[in-house]
C-alpha cells in the first residue's frame, strides 16, 4: 500500500516536473518572442530559438554559421531579473572576435561576413557574490539576417 | 534545441515559482530566498552544471533566401507534389513532411511565387492540424497571409513566424522528435533545392552554398543525437543525416581564425581559408544522396 502510494506521488511528481519544465520553457519563447525578437529589427530573424533560463555562474553556447556576403545581427537578450551578463563571440580557435562585459553591456554585434566563418557565440551569468537571493532568468541568443 | 540538465536545485525553485504563479502578486520570474545552509551545497551543484548547448540550424527562409542570392532560377517542378499532403497518415511521416512543405513554401515565396505559395500553405497547414498543432497555424494565420499575398515582405515575415510558432508548440508540448522530424525535413529539403537547381543552374557561387552545408549539416546531426529518444523513424533520419555527413567530410570549409575589419562603422568578418566548394563527383554523391533520402520521406 505504502509503495503504491510512494509510486503514485513520484508519478505525480515526475508529471509536475514536466509541466513546470515546458512552463519555464513557455515563459522563455515568450520573453524572446515579444521583447528581444523586434529588436533585431530591421534584420530578418533566423527562426533559430536559442534561449534558456540560466542562474548566475551558468553559461551557455551556441554555434553560429555566418555566410560570406551575408549582414547579420547578433543580439543577447537577457530578463532584467538577471541584470547584464557578459557574451562573446570567438572564431573556432577560441580567439575573441567580440566581447560585451556585464559593466559595459552592449546588446548587439552587427557585422558582415566577407567570407563563410564560424564562431561560437559565449554566454555566462556573473555570480552573485554572498547575496542569499538567487536568480534565474531568461536568457536569449538570437540571429538576424539581411535578406 | 536546449540540451537541458535539471538538477534538484533548479527542480526545487521550478516547484516554488510554479505554486506561487498562482497568487495574486506579479510573478516574480524568479527570486528565490534560500536557506545559506542549504544554498552552498545547492550553488557547488549548480557551477559544476554542463554548460547548455545550443544548435542554430539555418531556416528554410534563410536557406532560399542563401539560394536566390546566387543567381539560381525558381524551378517548382522540383518540389513535392500537394496532392501527396493525404497521404501522410502517420504523424512521423507527417512531420517530415510539414518540414519538406515548409522548405518548398519558403522557396517559392523567397522567389516570389505567390500563387505556389498559398499551395504549399495550405498543406503545411493541413499537417499542423493533424498534428495537432492548430492553436500556432490556424485558419486565421492563413487569412492574414492571403490578406498579404501582395506583400512579399509582410508574407516572408508571417511565414517566419508561423514556422517558430509550430516549433515553439511541439516543443514546450514535449513532442522534441516532432520537432525535430520536421526541422530535418526541411534542411533535407532545403539541400535537395539547391542541388537539383545545381543541374540546371550551376555555378561556383551555387556549389559554395552546397558544400557550405556541411556546417549546418553538424549543427543539425548535433541537435538530433542530442535527442536520446527511443523513436524508430527518428533514429532513421539519424542514419540518413549521418549517411550525408559521410559524403561532405572531403569537402573543405571554413576553418582557422576569424579576421576583423571595419567598413563605414560596420565590423567585417573574414577568414583565412578559401571558399568551400565541391568537385563534380562530390556535387553528384551528395545530389544522388539527397534524393534517395528526400523521397523516401515524401513517398
Amino acid at each position: 500500500m505504502l509503495n503504491a502510494r510512494m509510486m503514485i506521488a513520484k508519478t505525480l511528481m515526475a508529471g509536475t516536473l514536466v509541466l513546470i519544465a515546458a512552463a519555464a520553457n513557455a515563459q522563455c519563447r515568450s520573453f524572446a518572442k515579444n521583447k528581444c525578437v523586434p529588436e533585431l529589427a530591421p534584420y530578418k530573424f533566423n527562426e533559430s530559438f536559442n534561449a534558456a533560463q540560466l542562474a548566475p555562474g551558468e553559461e551557455a553556447e551556441v554555434n553560429l554559421t555566418f555566410y560570406s556576403g551575408q549582414e547579420y545581427r547578433v543580439m543577447v537578450c537577457t530578463h532584467p531579473i538577471l541584470g547584464e551578463v557578459n557574451w562573446k563571440l570567438v572564431d573556432l580557435n577560441n580567439k575573441i572576435v567580440f566581447e560585451s562585459l556585464a559593466d559595459s553591456p552592449k546588446h548587439v554585434f552587427d557585422l558582415k561576413a566577407a567570407n563563410t566563418v564560424q564562431m561560437k557565440a559565449v554566454v555566462w551569468v556573473p555570480g552573485t557574490g554572498t547575496s542569499d537571493m538567487v536568480h534565474v532568468g531568461c536568457v536569449a541568443v538570437l540571429v538576424g539576417f539581411k535578406e | 534545441m536546449i540540451a537541458m540538465r535539471m538538477n534538484p536545485w533548479l527542480v526545487s525553485m521550478a516547484v516554488a515559482t510554479f505554486l506561487t504563479a498562482c497568487g495574486g502578486d506579479p510573478p516574480a520570474q524568479d527570486a528565490l530566498n534560500i536557506d545559506q545552509a542549504q544554498d552552498s551545497t545547492a550553488k557547488a551543484d549548480r557551477m559544476a552544471q554542463t554548460k547548455k548547448i545550443f544548435f542554430n540550424i539555418p531556416s528554410p527562409m534563410e536557406t532560399a533566401a542563401l539560394l536566390k542570392k546566387t543567381g539560381a532560377q525558381y524551378n517548382g517542378k522540383i518540389l513535392n507534389d500537394v496532392n501527396k499532403v493525404d497521404s501522410y497518415t502517420a504523424a512521423s511521416q507527417q512531420a517530415l513532411n510539414l518540414g519538406v512543405y515548409g522548405a518548398d513554401l519558403s522557396y517559392a515565396s523567397v522567389f516570389n511565387h505567390t500563387q505556389e505559395s498559398m499551395f504549399y500553405t495550405s498543406c503545411s497547414r493541413k499537417l499542423a492540424d493533424r498534428l495537432g498543432v492548430i492553436s500556432a497555424f490556424n485558419d486565421s494565420t492563413l487569412e492574414l497571409m492571403q490578406s498579404k499575398m501582395n506583400d512579399r515582405d509582410a508574407l516572408l515575415d508571417i511565414i517566419s513566424e508561423t514556422y517558430w510558432n509550430v516549433d515553439a508548440y511541439l516543443k514546450e508540448n514535449g513532442r522534441d522528435n516532432i520537432s525535430a522530424l520536421m526541422i530535418a525535413g526541411g534542411w533535407v529539403e532545403g539541400l535537395y533545392i539547391a542541388t537539383q537547381v545545381s543541374t540546371t543552374n550551376d555555378s561556383p557561387e551555387l556549389r559554395q552554398r552546397i558544400a557550405e552545408q556541411k556546417l549546418s549539416l553538424s549543427d543539425l546531426n548535433g541537435l538530433l543525437d542530442s535527442y536520446e529518444l527511443d523513436d524508430a523513424r527518428l533514429n532513421g533520419v539519424k542514419e540518413d543525416l549521418h549517411a550525408l555527413q559521410a559524403l561532405f567530410a572531403e569537402v573543405q570549409v571554413a576553418s582557422g581564425d576569424a579576421t576583423m575589419t571595419e567598413e563605414n562603422g560596420v565590423a567585417v568578418i573574414g577568414g583565412t581559408s578559401p571558399s568551400a566548394t565541391l568537385t563534380d563527383a562530390q556535387l553528384a554523391s551528395i545530389r544522388e544522396k539527397a534524393a534517395t533520402i528526400r523521397n523516401s520521406y515524401i513517398n
